[in-house]
């Protein structure tokens, strides 16, 4: 039995309908956002708190898996909200029992949102995944590096006798130069982005493909500008790098609120 | 996409439980192993990142999806047990409601 049936099961269904939020924004009066919500085309709507609003729509009280198409529906709601408002994204899956409860949670939040609000004010994030092709790196590197040029000549001239600890010393040589490209593209993508950003982040890398996996945090008005640097960028690298860029998303990296959330049964 | 880094990563929000309570018996380590999410979720995201660079294809992706979805809730149920922090699952403002 998984635990999502568990705990629908140790529901009674006559509490009532629980509420999805999906983010927080600022908004005194409520508004629709369309049937867009998780579990197939929920009505999204606002919660209201002073002029802090809640988006949320009407969920069973039951956990939801992280599969794709229900992070594709939590997504798809910010980033319609995303149009038009500053938002503090919820993290994924989050339930509240009742309207009360979401009140609540604005209520006494509601200095930490407001501050937080204020300062990603017309902010957005974007996502930039760099991956490196190793062969067509270990080439390049073998080509410009003279070091490893030399000793690959040296051990394919005397492939008979060449010995075990010369190709020892070229792959120790090979991991320390790809090691030093990848700091260096890294470096000079942080540095060429600068400008264009406000700040940025550095995720744990995913595979042994990926050199990069940041989030930049970016003002509205220079979206254009970030957009074209990375562009640039990428046609830069493009013999050598594959980038992988992503957004406009909400500001995930950068908002830090750590809510006191109780299980509520 | 970006998406699952976003979402499984974002630091937002890591409820407190009014109850902990612990298992004496149960190995640390064990315990440490059986409730951590991380390595899973690293997976997924590794998988959402085949289906990107087109490395598998769509069947495959769901197929091993619904395996790491199985081991989450595991992960879930474990962390239930011993009275720790889920994600998912409803949710109030605890008493001391005041965010760190």
């Amino acid at each position: 039995m998984t635990a999502a049936e568990s705990v629908s099961a140790s529901t009674d269904p006559a509490t009532g309908d629980g509420k999805y939020v999906y983010c927080i924004i600022r908004n005194d009066r409520s508004r629709e956002f369309g049937e867009i919500g998780i579990g197939s085309g929920a009505r999204v709507y606002t919660v209201n708190h002073k002029d802090l609003a809640a988006v949320v729509s009407d969920t069973p009280i039951v956990i939801y898996d992280p599969t794709r198409e229900n992070v594709l529906a939590h997504e798809f709601v910010n980033e319609t909200v995303m149009r038009e408002f500053t938002l503090i994204p919820m993290s994924f899956g989050t339930i509240f029992r009742s309207e009360n409860d979401v009140q609540s949670l604005l209520n006494s939040t509601y200095q930490a949102f407001t501050d937080v609000l204020e300062k990603m004010k017309d902010k957005i994030e974007f996502g930039l995944k760099i991956l490196w092709d190793r062969d067509k790196v270990v080439a390049s590197l073998e080509r410009d590096n003279d070091e490893i040029r030399r000793l690959k000549d040296e051990i394919t001239r005397n492939a008979a006798s060449s010995t075990y600890f010369a190709r020892m010393q070229l792959g120790r040589l090979v991991e320390a130069a790809m090691e030093e490209a990848s700091n260096r593209y890294v470096n000079d993508v942080h540095e060429q982005l600068k400008d264009v950003s406000v700040a940025s982040r550095s995720n744990k890398v995913i595979g042994d493909r990926m050199i990069l996996n940041a989030a930049f945090l970016v003002e509205r008005k220079d979206e254009r500008s970030f957009d074209e640097k990375v562009k640039a960028i990428s046609l830069q690298y493009e013999d050598l790098l594959t980038f992988k860029y992503t957004g406009p998303w909400p500001p995930y990296n950068f908002v830090n609120i750590k809510l006191k959330l109780e299980k509520a049964t | 996409m970006g998406l699952l880094t976003n979402i499984l990563l974002a630091p937002f929000l890591s409820p407190v439980w009014g109850t902990r309570w612990t298992l004496e018996q149960v190995d640390r380590v064990v315990r440490d192993e059986l409730t951590d999410d991380t390595p899973v979720k690293e997976d997924l995201m590794a998988l959402q990142m085949q289906l990107e660079m087109g490395e598998i294809d769509d069947d495959e992706y769901v197929r091993r999806e619904a395996e790491i979805m199985k081991r989450l809730r595991e992960v879930r149920e474990w962390r239930e047990k011993f009275g720790m922090s889920t994600s998912g699952g409803p949710v109030r403002i605890a008493e001391s409601g005041e965010p760190e």
